[in-house]
Formats: C-alpha cells, sequence, structure tokens
C-alpha cells in the first residue's frame, strides 16, 4: 500500500501544487476582506468564476483576431490577465460599493446574506451571458501551453513513478507566485498597504490618524479582486473548461485554505491554499487506498471540510494566526 | 463575614501582566469600589471574577467556594451577576423582556413544559413578569416596558443594566463604570439607587468607578489598582489622604505640591 | 372620501363583510373556472389579509383553519387541477415547517444555518430505507419494507433523527465563533449529501445516485394515502402542529435566551444562560421540525434521490426567511408560501407564457432568459434588496406585547406568593 502511494506521489504533488496555488491566491482575497472587514466575502469565489469566462471570452477574442498565432503566448496570457484582473477588481470594488459599504453598522448576519445574494446573482447573470453567446454554459477556452512535459522521478528511485504535466502548470505555478510576492510586497512595504492593515487593526483609530477608511477598503477589494479574477483566468488555462458554478466549492475551498493559515493572515493564506491543494490531491489519490476501498475519490470534498473543522475546534487561529479574544 | 475572596489573582496576556497578585476581601452587605487610572487592570479584575477569563494564578472563593473553571453561566448562577463599560443589553427585546432574561436562572419550566403549556410553567412565568415589572417600577423605568430597550436613552439604559442583572437575584452584584457618560443629575439618582440597593435586594456590590464623588460618598472600602496591582486599601478617608495614589492618579511631582 | 373609506376599513363589521365577499369571489373563481391559477392565489392570500384584520386571535384561527381544511380543497376540486393544486398547496405547507424550523436557528438565535437541508434529507431518507426493500440489505433483523402504517411512527423518528443530527453537527460546529458557522453548517450540508450520493457501496444503504424508489405510502385505517388532496390534510395537521409549538417557544424562556443569545452573547451569557446549550437546543428543535417534513416529502414524492437535497435547497428555505422577517413567525409564514409558489406556479407559468409569445412569433426571447432559469436571479436579487432595504422582512418580528394593568393589578397578591415561597424554601 505505502509502495503505491509512493509511486504515485510526484504526480500527486504537481497536481496538488497547481490546485494549491489556484486555492492560495483566491484565499488572499478572503482573508484581505475579512482582516479589514471582518466579513466573509462569500462572492468572492464568483468573482474567481467572473475572471475565469471574462479571461476566456478574451482568448478567444484575440485568437479570433489573429492574436493567438502571430504574438507569443505569453504576451496573450499577460495582456489577458492584466485586463482580466482590472476587470474583476473593478466588480469587487463594485459589489463593497452597493452591498457591503451601507451595511457596516448593521448585524454581522445581514451583509453575510447580501453575499450570499451577490454569489447567486454573478452565478446567474453570467450563465446567461454564456448561454445567450455560445448557447451552452460550459465553455471550452482555447488551449494554451499544451506542450507535455516529463520529469524523470524514477531516474532518483524506481520507487517512485514519472510525473507528467502540461506548460500551463509552470505558467500557473510561476504567475501565482508572482502575485503572492508582489502583494506580500505591497502589503509590507507600501503607504497604501500600511494603511490597509492601519485599518484592519483599529477603523477608528486608523481614520483618526487621517487614513481614508473608504478608499482603503476599496483598494483592498479591489486588489482582492484582481487576483481572484486573475486566478481564475489561470485555472482557465490550466483546466480548459469553465462553468458558471466552478466558483461556489472553490470559493469555499479557498476559504478554508484561508483559515488553515490563520484568517486575516496573508501568508497564512498562501501557506494554507497549497497545503490544502496538496492535501487534496494526495486524499483523492489515496483515500480509496488508504480505506480499503470504502471511501473512494467522491469524498475529497468531504475531506476538505474536514480539515476546516478540525481546524476550528483545535486551532481556530490557524497556523500562522495569533490567537484573539474578545474584548468585554 | 467576607462574601467575596480573592487571593493572589494574577492574569497575564502573554507578555503582558493585567494584573498581578491582588487580593482583596469583600464584606457581605458592603458597598466596594475599586478604582485606578485608565488601563490598571480593573475590568479583567472583573472579567476574572464572572468567569469571562481564567486568571494565571490565584483563586477567587464566593462564600469559601472557589469560582475557578467555572464559565460565566456558572458564575452568574453562583450568585454573582454584573453590568458593563459598554453598555450590553439585548437591544431588539423590549424592556421588560430584558429584565426576564435576567431571571432565567430562576425559571425551573422544563422543554415539556413549555410545550404543553403546563398550569406550573404559566404560573411561573406569569410571577416572573410581576416580579420583572416590580424592578422597573424601582428604577422608574416600568413606563417603558414595552419600549426595544435600544431606544432608551442613555441614563436609561445604564439603569436597564442593573436592573437586569439584579433580576438574577445575586449575592454579589459587580458594576462596571455604573455613571459613564450620565449627567448630574442621573449620576445623583444612581448614588441614591446604589446606596439603598444593599438593603433593598439584599446585595453586596461592587463597583468600579471613575467619578470620585459618587465612589466617596457611597464606599463603605476601596481599593485601588494600578498597573495591575494593588496599591492601596482602606475607607474614603484613609484613600483620599494616601499619597500613593495621589502619585498614582497625578504622578510623582504632585505629592510634593500636596 | 379617501378618510371616510380609510374609517370605513378601521370598522371591525366592514372589514368582516369585505373579507367574506373577497373570500366567496375567489373560491367561486377558482371551483367553477377550468385553471385558474390567480383564483387560487387570491384564495390563498385571504390567509394574509386575515393576519391583519382587526379581529380576536381565536376568531382569526377559526377563520384559517375553516378556510385551510374546507374552503381551500372544495374550492380547488371543481376543476381538472384540482391534484396539481393540492399538490402546490401541500409543497407549501412542507416549505413553511421547513423555514419555521430554520427560523428558529437564524431568525430567533442568530446562528446562520445554510446547511438546512441535511435535516430534511435525513428525515426522508430515514422514512425511504425502511418503507423500501433498501433496510434489508444491512439490517440484522426485521423484513422490509415496513407497512404504510409504519409512516405515523417515522414521523417521530424521523424529527428525533434530525434533531440528534442537529446537535451531532452543533457540538463541533457551536463552539466556533460566529461568522464561521456559515461555512461549516455549508459544509455539513454538502457532506451530508455526498455521503447520501454514495453510500450505495461498500453497502447499499440510500441507493446512491440512483436514489430510493417505490417508497411505501402512509396508510390510515388501512387506506393508502397516495393522492396530493390526502397528504394535504396530513401536511396541514403537521404544520398546525409546528406553528403552535414554535409560537409556544418564542413565547418561552427557551425563546428569550435564543433572542439574548442573538442581541449579545457576552451579557447572555452574564445572565446565566448556557450558550452552546441553548444554541444546541435551536440547533435540535429547528432541525426536527425539517426532518418530520422530509418524512412527509419522501412519502409524498414516493421517490428521492440526492438532488433533492443540494445547497440551493438549503439557501432557498434561507431566501424564505429574509423574505418574510428574521425571528417572525407570521413574516416566514408568508416569506415560505411566496417563494414555494414563485418556484413551483408563477415562474413555470411564465416559462410556458413566454415560449408561447416566442413560439407564436411575437417577441422572441432566447432560451437562456426563461423565467424558470432565472431562480437564482431572483433569489440573489431579494436577498440582497430586501438586506439592504427592508433588513426586517415582509412582516417584522415583533415583541410580545406585556399587559401593564395584568402586571400591575395582582400585585399585593403575587407578593404573598414570592414570601410563601420563600417560607416554604427556608
Amino acid at each position: 500500500m505505502l509502495l503505491e502511494m509512493l509511486q504515485s506521489l510526484p504526480q500527486v504533488l504537481i497536481d496538488g501544487l497547481a490546485l494549491g496555488a489556484v486555492y492560495a491566491v483566491v484565499a488572499l482575497g478572503y482573508t484581505m476582506v475579512y482582516g479589514i472587514l471582518q466579513l466573509i466575502n462569500f462572492a468572492h469565489g464568483e468573482i474567481f468564476m467572473t475572471g475565469a469566462f471574462i479571461g476566456t471570452a478574451f482568448f478567444i477574442l484575440l485568437m479570433g483576431m489573429g492574436w493567438v498565432s502571430s504574438v507569443p503566448q505569453i504576451v496573450v496570457l499577460i495582456v489577458v490577465l492584466v485586463v482580466t484582473a482590472c476587470l474583476t477588481g473593478l466588480l469587487g470594488m463594485g459589489i463593497e460599493r452597493v452591498a457591503y459599504r451601507p451595511l457596516r453598522n448593521a448585524p454581522r448576519l445581514i451583509p453575510l446574506i447580501t453575499a450570499i445574494g451577490i454569489s447567486f446573482i454573478l452565478q446567474d447573470v453570467i450563465r446567461f451571458i454564456a448561454e445567450l453567446s455560445s448557447g451552452n454554459y460550459i465553455v471550452t477556452g482555447p488551449s494554451l501551453f499544451t506542450n507535455q512535459l516529463t520529469i524523470n522521478f524514477s531516474s532518483i528511485s524506481s520507487i517512485f513513478n514519472d510525473a507528467s504535466f502540461k506548460t500551463s502548470f509552470l505558467i500557473v505555478l510561476v504567475t501565482a507566485v508572482i502575485l503572492m510576492i508582489s502583494l506580500d510586497y505591497f502589503i509590507n512595504r507600501t503607504k497604501w498597504g500600511t494603511a490597509m492593515r492601519a485599518v484592519a487593526l483599529d477603523r477608528e483609530t486608523a481614520s483618526l490618524m487621517s487614513i481614508n477608511v473608504n478608499k482603503t477598503i476599496s483598494i483592498t477589494f479591489f486588489i482582492g479582486s484582481a487576483l481572484g479574477g486573475a486566478t481564475g483566468v489561470l485555472f482557465a488555462v490550466q483546466y480548459g473548461t469553465i462553468d458558471p458554478f466552478i466558483g461556489f466549492i472553490l470559493g469555499m475551498k479557498a476559504f478554508i485554505a484561508a483559515v488553515l493559515g490563520g484568517i486575516g493572515n496573508i501568508r497564512g493564506a498562501m501557506l494554507g491554499g497549497i497545503l490544502l491543494g496538496l492535501l487534496e490531491m494526495f486524499a483523492s489519490a489515496n483515500l480509496s487506498l488508504l480505506t480499503g476501498g470504502v471511501f473512494g475519490a467522491e469524498y475529497k470534498d468531504v475531506f476538505a471540510f474536514s480539515i476546516l473543522i478540525l481546524v476550528l475546534i483545535f486551532k481556530p487561529e490557524g497556523l500562522l494566526g495569533k490567537p484573539t479574544a474578545e474584548k468585554v | 463575614m467576607s462574601i467575596l475572596e480573592v487571593t493572589n489573582l494574577t492574569k497575564k496576556f502573554g507578555g503582558l501582566t493585567a494584573n498581578q497578585d491582588v487580593t482583596m476581601n469583600i464584606e457581605a452587605g458592603s458597598i466596594t469600589a475599586v478604582i485606578g487610572p485608565n488601563g490598571a487592570g480593573k475590568t479583567t479584575f472583573f472579567n476574572m471574577i464572572t468567569g469571562v477569563y481564567q486568571p494565571t494564578s490565584g483563586d477567587i472563593k464566593l462564600e469559601g467556594k472557589s469560582l475557578l473553571g467555572l464559565k460565566p453561566d456558572e458564575v452568574a448562577k453562583r450568585g454573582i451577576s454584573r453590568t458593563f463599560q459598554n453598555i450590553r443589553l439585548f437591544g431588539e427585546m423590549s424592556v421588560i423582556e430584558n429584565v426576564l432574561v435576567g431571571m432565567h436562572i430562576g425559571l425551573k419550566t422544563g422543554l415539556l413544559g413549555i410545550f404543553l403549556n403546563l398550569p406550573t410553567t404559566k404560573k411561573e412565568e406569569l410571577l416572573a413578569e410581576k416580579e420583572a415589572y416590580r424592578l422597573l417600577e424601582h428604577f422608574e423605568l416600568a413606563p417603558f416596558l414595552n419600549e426595544k430597550a435600544c431606544n432608551l436613552s442613555y441614563g436609561a439604559q445604564r439603569k436597564l443594566e442593573i436592573a437586569r442583572a439584579l433580576a438574577t437575584k445575586p449575592k454579589l452584584l459587580l458594576l462596571d463604570e455604573p455613571a459613564a457618560g450620565m449627567n448630574p443629575a442621573e449620576t445623583r439618582e444612581l448614588t441614591e439607587i446604589i446606596k439603598n440597593m444593599g438593603k433593598e435586594f439584599n446585595v453586596s456590590v461592587l463597583l468600579i468607578e471613575h467619578d470620585m464623588k459618587l465612589v466617596m460618598e457611597i464606599s463603605e472600602h476601596i481599593f485601588v489598582l494600578d498597573h495591575g496591582e494593588k496599591i492601596a486599601e482602606g475607607n474614603p478617608e484613609e484613600i483620599r489622604t494616601n499619597t500613593k495614589v495621589i502619585e498614582a492618579y497625578l504622578g510623582s511631582g504632585a505629592v510634593q505640591t500636596v | 372620501m379617501k378618510e371616510s373609506l380609510a374609517k370605513f376599513l378601521q370598522y371591525k363589521w366592514s372589514q368582516v363583510i369585505l373579507f367574506t365577499v373577497f373570500v366567496a369571489v375567489s373560491s367561486a373563481a377558482l371551483f367553477f373556472s377550468q385553471k385558474s391559477v390567480t383564483a387560487f392565489l387570491l384564495l390563498l392570500s385571504s390567509l394574509l389579509v386575515l393576519h391583519y384584520m382587526k379581529l380576536k386571535n381565536v376568531t382569526k384561527w377559526i377563520i384559517a383553519l375553516g378556510l385551510l381544511f374546507i374552503l381551500i380543497p372544495l374550492a380547488s376540486s371543481g376543476g381538472p387541477a384540482f391534484q396539481s393544486y393540492m399538490d402546490v398547496a401541500t409543497m407549501v405547507g412542507i416549505y413553511v415547517s421547513m423555514a419555521l424550523g430554520l427560523n428558529i436557528v437564524v431568525g430567533m438565535a442568530g446562528l446562520l444555518d445554510l446547511g438546512f437541508v441535511a435535516f430534511f434529507a435525513v428525515g426522508a431518507y430515514s422514512y425511504s430505507i425502511f418503507a423500501t426493500p433498501q433496510a434489508a440489505n444491512f439490517m440484522p433483523f426485521g423484513t422490509y419494507p415496513l407497512g404504510g402504517e409504519s409512516f405515523w411512527i417515522f414521523l417521530i423518528i424521523g424529527g428525533v433523527v434530525a434533531a440528534i443530527a442537529g446537535v451531532l453537527i452543533g457540538i463541533p460546529v457551536l463552539r466556533v465563533k460566529g461568522d464561521y458557522l456559515a461555512i461549516v453548517t455549508l459544509g455539513f450540508g454538502e457532506i451530508i449529501r455526498i455521503l447520501f450520493n454514495n453510500a450505495d457501496k461498500p453497502v447499499n444503504i440510500t441507493g446512491g445516485a440512483m436514489g430510493i424508489a417505490s417508497v411505501t405510502p402512509p396508510e390510515i385505517f388501512g387506506i393508502p394515502l397516495i393522492f396530493p388532496n390526502q397528504f394535504y390534510f396530513v401536511t396541514l395537521v403537521i404544520l398546525i402542529f409546528t406553528i403552535f409549538t414554535v409560537l409556544r417557544l418564542e413565547r418561552s424562556k427557551l425563546g428569550r435566551s435564543w433572542k439574548a443569545v442573538r442581541e449579545n452573547e457576552i451579557a447572555a451569557q452574564a445572565m446565566g444562560i448556557p450558550l452552546v446549550k441553548t444554541k444546541l437546543l435551536a440547533f435540535a428543535l429547528g432541525a426536527s421540525f425539517s426532518g418530520m417534513m422530509g418524512v412527509v416529502f419522501a412519502a409524498k414524492q414516493a421517490f428521492i434521490d440526492p438532488t433533492s437535497f443540494t445547497l440551493l435547497e438549503s439557501f432557498t428555505i434561507l431566501v424564505m426567511v429574509v423574505l418574510g422577517g428574521m425571528g417572525s413567525v407570521p413574516g416566514v409564514i408568508l416569506g415560505a408560501a411566496v417563494i414555494t409558489i414563485l418556484n413551483l406556479q408563477v415562474l413555470t407559468e411564465l416559462a410556458t407564457w413566454v415560449n408561447q409569445l416566442s413560439f407564436s412569433g411575437i417577441i422572441s426571447i432566447p432560451e437562456a432568459l426563461s423565467p424558470a432559469k432565472m431562480q437564482k436571479f431572483i433569489f440573489g436579487a431579494l436577498l440582497v434588496a430586501f438586506a439592504l432595504y427592508r433588513p426586517k422582512g415582509l412582516i417584522p418580528a415583533k415583541n410580545k406585547i406585556f399587559d401593564e394593568k395584568r402586571l400591575k393589578e395582582t400585585q399585593a397578591h403575587s407578593d404573598m406568593n414570592a414570601t410563601d415561597q420563600k417560607k416554604m424554601q427556608s
């Protein structure tokens, strides 16, 4: 049994890293918003999904214009990523302005409810735009970066099987890492990053220090949503086929990743995302093996949620978070 | 006889020490005040007595029985009730319902009684409602019984919080800055209420307050906390002249000039 | 003119007369027309009108029961659509009951539960498994399927099992602070659905994705219940039981503790309310109503599979509660009725109508915009609009009004009682 697990390990690691990178960047959006507003932005998963659709639409459009064949694919990707990130960023800002800002002093249940509502609206709007323009809401983008690569793990030791992946895996991983590093820099080294941390710590005091709280929150939403949308594009490139319902469960998983790493903690979200991706891939490859066929890969979602519950019970502050006590 | 004995109570939050070896005895039937500059650890002290925080070390005994390890609701059942520095009423509930929640401990009905609306349940409810009404009358809140608590004036909200705390029939009542934000007239009214509380409700009172006039007028005994440590105790006259206290409040230079 | 009309409407007897006319006209229209959804809806809305009339509560209840038990079934029996009306009415009853259950959790105790349909599923499966040969796959004793009389016992079993599921879910979840609860319950809802979807191996318990078919119909006095109009009465009785129970709970010390926990956990705890126990009770009691109706649903459909218990169902019930008014029993009843009818009748009717229009070439509306597919958009828009502009819902929750005179009157008497009790104790 152990042998079989080891054999598949290289492939599990690669698939897990790709998935984990996606979780990690989406988790950043949850963690930033939670850090600053203590709100679970249910719509964030939908922004990710919207990003995937906008990106795919651009790819198809640019392909129609002949860009894809004449310009290097990587340039196309960068253009699409930037444009999509800007659009979803604006979308996120708009959502905050319309659905969350008026409710900042309402009971905490209420913004959660608008968040769910917004998430439904986005799902359905994207569904019918997709259905209207292509006749089907399941959309397959152009295939990019499809060169198959193989790493000969078997040459290291005969225990391992070889692992194979597409170039897109590298693209996803590298882009995700670049996004995370730049965000980390932004949060810790720039003026607006400092403002964001200040507002997250104490909104009133920050406003007394002449920080424009509303603007800071808007920027937080812009950045979080831009990251989410860009990850959507990466997701579309990596997995090819998308539908309007990918956001919800993926969003939940990313949220779990954020909690696992310590909600409100940027580096925690990155760690949590990668960890969750790896664990989930490992589970879906080996659950059936480990339980003698009683539970199979279909239980991988159950597995993710079980992680959430275990974390919340035993280490609610997450791996990198600090415990807090409510003031009385 | 002392109702509450606190021995060597210490609370550390990480590296920060909020309370250090605080020891005090509170006499049954007395009105006692805890004073000290902001950040002296007074509210933390209250939170340990009521079970919100568990102390790092030391012991708290109510009538000789330790309260360590109890949750806030269990502490309330033992007979300690409190008000909060930042008012914590049940805003959307009516004034009388707020007081009725305070009576929760005294109501014995089980689920079956609720489902079947048994005569004993009905009787118990009616008695509780009447008692709640009497409490409201005592605090001159009876005319507002059906108002939402969040619609009351600030002073009235403070009074309602005290009424709600008394509804649990406590042996010891902790008041966390009861006069904060009140105007002079309201403070005067409150002073009278607290003064008479011991006799009328058979309760000992421990309060945190910054209004020194109120503190000096009603307290029989005063404890002074500074930087988490007890620096003085005594009757109002002793506290007024204690150099350590003056130093804590006004800085070390103040002592010479006085 | 306007003033005198308003005055006229304030007068009790004029209200009664108008109400009678309204009910008579709508029921006659329903009875004599072949298929008129409008008349059916009007007749149902008379219950809402009744809610606002100036009558004593007892009178209102008697009229409402008369309408529900006699007039509505009678008036809709005129046309060929009788069973479909009864089916819709039954579904309304099922959803109202569930929404009332969720209202305890969300509205009263303030705990956002996004996996509520799990309890409905637990109830539905507990009857379906034992009322089909399915149970023989894993039960070491007994012969299955159980007879139709077992339905009545399963109503209670379904409620209890759902309550136990509520407690089991609650124990780990309720230690968690506020916001996480939404995610964790959502996760649990999915977990339970995935479990039912896959529990066909290694032992076939739930039939997996295929579901469970030909559930034994309930039996009473040897008569099997098959038709929607029969289920209508079963649902109605359970619903009325639910409403009475929920109203009792709301006015009790337990209802007060739930609201106190919702308003301010720390203060509630300082008043001696044990947080976890109180929240668990909300979870368990709310779940039990859902479980009970799950049993009815399984028996009515005679077939269940995991697709009836998706996340969307959980959100639908939440929309009902938010729309009607969190914490408000009449509001939630209205909200559940509106959403169920919207789902089952209005949207499908609209979709057929739109189809006809495009078919006859008057206007062409693309298939993607068909009203039947717009459910999520409508729910989302309703959630956002109500949360922003009317967070208290269609009929906001009201606090119980205490009669000052009654509290004053016998004060001397109660004083005596109190002192008596003290003497007894000492």
